[in-house]
């Protein structure tokens, strides 16, 4: 009897991720043939490979594919390039404030990406930019020296973004590489660049194109920069035209298309991760047995410390204290102005007293907190009890549940977005399009993969074992759950828990999908759309108060030191 | 060949500062095997590190050779590339991304001047047959097996003929069957090469074993230095006689000194007559150190006999090759080594002698 119940749960499990996650991907297959104009039209009868054949002929398209790719590999080779740059000068040479580094890299994260391409703006912008409008009335030029409106733009802050989370990936297999494969090097004669350049970086080749890899599925899929910085100027990457179809300000949307050209961008996503994957799992070819726990030879930098400490703090600068000042600076105005003794004098407190008046921004952090919490707590029971089926259980379909648990990896958040977007609008006897539930469950599907590969690492490390020592210890079931296995599981539980709202307070592409009406807003939603209003200001107030926020809680994070769960990314 | 001169190093440590190497002299001659023997956390692989260059001492001197590599009055500090040395790692450091010619290929490609493909691919073939790896060459080095990357590394180390080779524990990650079968090959290996080479491990079979003059090092300083057999049967050091195989140990005073070395001690048990060290005088308290295989279990004795002390066996250890006897001596346990077919039994009295120059009186 009792296991018969116990295989009730684990189907009922089977069959709730299978349809979170079968579901809106059929409706994306299927909508992408749908000739219908509208999603709530659709019907079997009216099939086509109209869509296809519009989205693909038109040279725009190809456009799309040169830009991605310009966009994708230009980031990844200035991120990675920097991360590399970072991890090996704080693991392996004698550069003066390291600890500022480990501290400050990670830090970066915090800032949501939308406000730093906004941020970027108020800086660089041709029109607006303060940097710009300085070195203009400097130099006397006619036209602004720098447009972050450009290809050029979204690389480089992509670029910028990418590097914490790729240096958290390389500081480790730096770490982890015994030092003695170097040392090897040094007493065969080789001199120390030719040790780097034949040891050191040839042994973490591997390493390093799996993080590339990993960044580059990272900036396909990232919508906010593209977003900020490329739609202003009709410079399109996959993300941004799929929103640019779907939420036209001119043109009926054609929602068919949209699909269809989310199908060519799910491919390319999808297979990317098995390429990932792949590399990833031969891995272990590569592992480099660790011998003696002796400290690495540290690289003398000589004269070279410090420009590679200036290095270091210029790239802190840029990605985290310009921002923070820019917004800071531009929420005190009255209007965008570059720093001069006048604006000071007319600082004023007027956008933060906006805020508290804008009816609007109530009711967007009340949906936002509304929104972050179920999103949280749905993922972090999910992804519990799918880790359960596949660590404790002997259920049949424990493999594939893991596959398709993980899938949503792969899905990028916009193409999410519009698959949950047709189920929604197609299941109309819920009443959940548009509203903050919509988001949330959107949220839930696309942070299952991360959820369960942290509670899976995490069951298997809390062996059954020390379950079973308490039972013979005499702890009755309930008993043992709540002395043993809880306290061994709540870092996760909390850590999962903590992610999750850090990253869905600061998404914006899948939320502008999904949302519809004022009374829908989250956070992210409303400083899309002041922005895009040009309540500069008034985002700058905005975007100040939840970065302080959330460096805030990222400080605590770090305090409580739940750290390793969520600061580093999701390992595969 | 290596000459290291009052030798300091210090380094930092989260706990605070460690002078892990306080001072040693070692002189190493052409062609000899020297090791350094001791306890995990002695300073020996310090010690060895600093001849490579890999750890850069605070004082003293090195010379590798007739070169200076290290001196701290003239700040000179050779680095590791530029020194004359081969050297074999603990955890081997066989390059993963290389196969087995090019891991050993690689010291050669290092070395100034342009060397020839035939050249660089001759040597390298000598190397490997040396090591008896010939025929592996296209293998990539993760598939091999551990004693297979041993001898690797050690072509790797002898390829480009250094005057020196340091070997740092190089058969601890062997088993055990391995790397009986390996003590004998390397040192008779470096014996024909003729390459001075400096040894460390912590395992006293393998210095016994393998070299030409052991130095037991404890807490950063050199406690003896000689042949094996000397450092075996005369340790002048109770560390040295507790590190080295198994030793039972009396607490004694000495008495007035005798002629030829040979001096009485009185001890819980009795007096005994012992090689005393011409630093004891008479009343100093010592210890008396004896090996359990110097122990003889005697059937009666003799008029005239010495060292006679009696007891009772406590318990016997079948060993396989021998039979190990907990004995009791009064409040004094002594272990003994007898025949493995002796009919000792437990709770029987028995007459050990302790042979006068089996005893070695060391100062407590």
């Amino acid at each position: 009897m009792a296991s018969l119940r116990l295989n009730l749960w684990q189907h009922g499990i089977f069959v709730l991720v299978l349809c979170l996650v079968s579901l809106p991907l059929g409706f994306l297959v299927l909508g992408s043939f749908s000739t219908a104009r509208l999603p709530g039209d659709f019907s079997l009868d009216t099939m086509g490979l109209v869509n296809y054949i519009k989205v693909y002929s038109d040279p725009a398209t190809y456009e799309l594919f040169t830009n991605t790719f310009i966009y994708v590999g230009g980031s990844v080779f200035l991120g990675i390039t920097m991360a590399v740059a970072l991890a090996w000068l704080v693991e392996r040479t004698d550069m003066p404030g390291k600890i500022w580094i480990y501290a400050g890299v990670p830090m970066t994260l915090a800032v949501p990406g939308m406000l730093q391409a906004m941020a970027w703006v108020i800086l660089l912008s041709p029109r607006i930019g303060v940097i710009n409008k300085s070195l203009q009335s400097l130099f006397a030029l006619e036209e602004a020296p720098i447009d972050i409106y450009s290809l050029g733009g979204m690389v480089f802050l992509e670029g910028l973004r990418l590097v914490p989370t790729a240096f958290l990936m390389l500081v480790p297999l730096l770490r982890g590489m015994d030092p003695s494969l170097e040392e090897a090097a040094a007493v065969s004669g080789a001199r120390p660049f030719s040790s780097l350049r034949k040891i050191t970086l040839r042994l973490l080749a591997p390493g390093i194109v799996a993080v590339m890899i990993y960044q580059a599925m990272t900036a396909l899929e990232v919508f906010e920069i593209p977003g900020i910085l490329g739609l202003p100027a009709g410079i399109h990457v996959f993300s941004t035209k799929i929103y640019a179809v779907v939420r036209s300000a001119t043109f009926l949307p054609v929602y068919g298309q949209a699909n269809a050209l989310a199908m060519v961008y799910l491919l390319i996503a999808v297979v990317t991760t098995f390429f990932y994957t792949r590399l990833i799992s031969r891995g272990e070819r590569f592992t480099i047995i660790t011998g003696k726990a002796y400290r690495p030879r540290r690289f003398d930098l000589g004269p070279w410390r410090l420009p590679a400490l200036a290095f270091v703090l210029l790239y802190l600068f840029f990605a985290i204290v310009l921002p923070f000042l820019a917004f800071a600076y531009a929420s005190f105005l009255a209007f965008l102005q570059p720093p001069s003794w006048e604006a000071l004098g007319g600082f004023t407190l007027k956008n933060y007293r906006f805020l508290a008046q804008y009816g609007e921004v109530a009711s967007a952090l009340k949906n936002t907190a509304v929104m972050v919490v179920t999103t949280a707590s749905l993922t972090v029971a999910l992804s519990f009890f799918v880790s359960l089926v596949i660590v404790r259980s002997k259920f049949w379909g424990r493999k594939l549940l893991d596959q398709v648990a993980f899938l949503p990896h792969a899905i990028p958040g916009i193409v999410l977005g519009i698959a949950f977007f047709w189920v929604f609008l197609k299941i109309d006897f819920l009443p959940l399009y548009g509203t903050v539930w919509a988001i949330s469950i959107g949220f839930t599907v696309s942070f299952l993969s991360y959820g369960t590969r942290a509670m899976s690492a995490a069951l298997l490390q809390v062996h059954k074992e020390l379950e079973e020592a308490a039972y013979v210890s005499g702890a009755r079931p309930g008993r043992a759950l709540r002395r043993v296995f809880l306290p061994l599981m709540m870092p996760t539980l909390v850590g999962v828990w903590i992610w999750v709202v850090l990253h869905a307070v600061r998404i914006a592409g899948l939320p502008l999908i999904l949302y519809e009406g004022p009374q829908n807003q989250v956070l992210s939603i409303l400083i899309w759309n002041m922005w895009d209003e040009g309540y500069v200001p008034a985002v700058a107030a905005i975007g100040t108060l939840l970065m302080s926020a959330l460096l805030l809680l990222t400080l605590l994070v770090r305090y409580v030191g739940f750290r390793r769960q969520w600061a580093q990314p999701p390992s595969i | 060949m290596i000459r290291i001169e009052n030798l300091h190093v210090y380094y930092q440590t989260e706990g605070g500062t460690v002078h892990a190497v306080r001072g040693i002299h070692v002189d190493i001659a052409q062609g000899q095997f020297f090791t350094l023997l001791g306890p995990s956390g002695c300073g020996k692989t310090t010690t060895l590190r600093s001849v490579a260059g890999l750890e850069t001492p605070q004082q003293g001197r090195i010379f590798v050779g007739d070169d200076l590599v290290y001196c701290s009055e003239k700040k000179i500090a050779v680095p590791p590339y530029q020194r004359d040395i081969g050297m074999v790692f603990q955890s081997y450091a066989i390059w993963p991304h290389l196969n087995v010619f090019e891991n050993v290929a690689f010291p050669l490609r290092e070395m100034k001047g342009k060397r020839g493909r035939g050249e660089i691919a001759e040597k390298v073939a000598r190397a490997l047959a040396l090591v008896k790896l010939d025929g592996l060459a296209d293998r990539p080095a993760p598939f091999l097996s551990g004693g297979q990357q041993q001898r690797l590394a050690l072509a790797r180390a002898i390829v480009k003929e250094p005057r020196v080779l340091l070997l740092d524990e190089p058969l601890s990650n062997l088993d055990a069957k391995l790397r009986e079968e390996t003590r004998f090959e390397l040192r008779e290996l470096v014996k024909r090469l003729g390459i001075t080479t400096l040894y460390v491990t912590h395992d006293q079979l393998e210095a016994l074993t393998m070299s030409d003059t052991v130095a037991v090092m404890d807490q950063g300083r050199i406690v003896q230095q000689g042949t094996p057999v000397e450092i075996y049967q005369a340790p002048r050091e109770k560390f040295v006689a507790h590190f080295i195989g198994l030793t039972n140990f009396l607490e004694g005073r000495a008495d007035a000194a005798c002629a030829g070395g040979i001096g009485e001690v009185t001890t819980a048990s009795g007096k005994l007559r012992c090689v005393l060290p011409d630093n004891v005088g008479a009343g100093d308290p010592v210890i008396v150190v004896i090996r359990p295989e110097d122990i003889k279990i005697v059937a009666d004795a003799n008029p005239g006999a010495e060292n006679i002390l009696s007891g009772s066996v406590e318990a016997t250890i079948f060993m396989g090759d021998a039979l190990e006897c907990q004995l009791a001596v009064g409040a004094q346990k002594l272990r003994t080594k007898v025949h493995p077919a002796s009919p000792l039994r437990q709770g029987q009295s028995v007459l050990l002698q302790l042979p006068a120059q089996s005893c070695r009186a060391l100062r407590g």
